[in-house]
This record gives structure tokens, C-alpha cells and sequence, in this order.
């Protein structure tokens, strides 16, 4: 008799920005002031993209794709235990967010 | 005055202020957990922000609140913030 797989985690489709937005808005794992000072750095970073595609950041790309990827983590650190849903589904999004970001035309409509 | 009345009276008033205390240490008890429960979310949350901030802290371990969006946190490692929102609509963290 053939032994059953191990049940397998289903991975979360990818979350548009704007449902991230929403799911982290509503989700009651986090505090308020957490929710603040995330949409706060989430503004710096979308700030600094905004300075970039304008000229006025000299940053490259790749160091963008850092500062990206430490607010990632620090999203996953708080949100893994306080919300794995929310995080799973942050986790599975990183690729497709930064597609529209580093992406001139898509971050335009941001 | 008959004594046996005297010993009703006093019996009764007894009764009272028992059931009185009862329903006090009742009342008390319902309203710390909340009260508890609420000290620990905003522990919580203060512990989540300063540490999103990069500052030092680990777990805040109490919380004084100064008034609308602006406490100060005390951390298991001594540090103090005051967290508060600016006018700006910044979560602050300051060194005390």
C-alpha cells in the first residue's frame, strides 16, 4: 500500500499591492502603532522609488532591491508569528511586488 | 431593647455588607482581565514598533501612557521610549 504524501503547505497566491495594503490594514494581530510605523517605512520606500524613476535619487537598482528586501523581512519577522496567513501570503507576493516596482511604466500606476 | 432583635438587625447588616463585598470583588475581578489584556496588546504592539525602528529594547515589559497616541515604554533591558505620533503622522521612538 502506497504511503500518503505528507500534506503539503498550499503557498498563497501572489497579493496585488493594493490587497496587501488591505490585509495588513485589517488584520487585528498588530497593534496600531505597528500598523503606523509600517505604512511609514512602506512610504519611505515608495518615496525613494518615486525619487529614482524621477533622478533625484542616486541609488541603483540593486540597492533599491536591499532596502526592498530588509522591510520584507522586518514585515515577515513581525508578522510570522502574529499572522502566518498574512505572512505566507507577503512571502509568496516579494517577487510579484517587486516586479511592479522595479518596473518604470507598472510603478507609474502604483 | 430586645436583644434577640439587636442580633437580627446586626446579623442582616452582616448579610449585606458580605453580599455587597461579594458583588465589588466580583465586579473587580471582570474588569482587571480586560484591563490586563489591554496592557498586554499595547505591550505588544510597543514591542513590534521599537523594534521596527531598530532601536534596542527585546520585550517592553510595562507602558506609561502621557496621553493620545504617546506612551512611554519601558524595556526588559532598561531602556525607556517615549513612543508617540508626530505631527507629521510618524511613529517616534525617543530615547528617555
Amino acid at each position: 500500500m502506497a504511503t500518503p504524501s505528507p500534506a503539503t503547505a498550499k503557498a498563497s497566491p501572489p497579493l496585488d499591492l493594493k490587497s496587501l495594503e488591505t490585509r495588513l490594514k485589517a488584520t487585528e494581530r498588530i497593534g496600531v502603532f505597528t500598523k503606523l510605523a509600517l505604512k511609514n517605512q512602506v512610504d519611505d520606500l515608495l518615496d525613494q522609488f518615486r525619487a529614482y524613476y524621477g533622478g533625484k535619487l542616486k541609488v541603483t537598482l540593486t540597492e533599491l532591491r536591499q532596502r526592498y528586501d530588509l522591510l520584507v523581512l522586518k514585515v515577515l519577522a513581525l508578522l510570522q508569528d502574529a499572522d502566518p496567513p498574512l505572512a505566507q501570503a507577503i512571502a509568496s507576493s516579494r517577487e510579484a511586488i517587486w516586479g511592479i516596482l522595479s518596473d518604470r511604466a507598472k510603478f507609474a500606476s502604483v | 431593647m430586645d436583644y434577640r432583635i439587636d442580633r437580627r438587625r446586626r446579623g442582616e447588616m452582616n448579610r449585606r455588607i458580605g453580599t455587597l463585598a461579594s458583588i465589588v470583588l466580583a465586579a473587580s475581578l471582570g474588569a482587571a482581565p480586560s484591563r490586563a489584556a489591554d496592557d498586554v496588546t499595547q505591550a505588544k504592539d510597543l514591542t513590534s514598533v521599537i523594534a521596527l525602528l531598530g532601536l534596542p529594547c527585546g520585550q517592553v515589559k510595562s507602558v506609561v501612557r502621557l496621553g493620545e497616541n504617546d506612551n512611554v515604554a519601558t524595556c526588559e533591558n532598561g531602556m525607556r521610549y517615549r513612543v508617540f505620533i508626530n505631527a507629521e503622522g510618524r511613529v517616534v521612538a525617543q530615547k528617555q
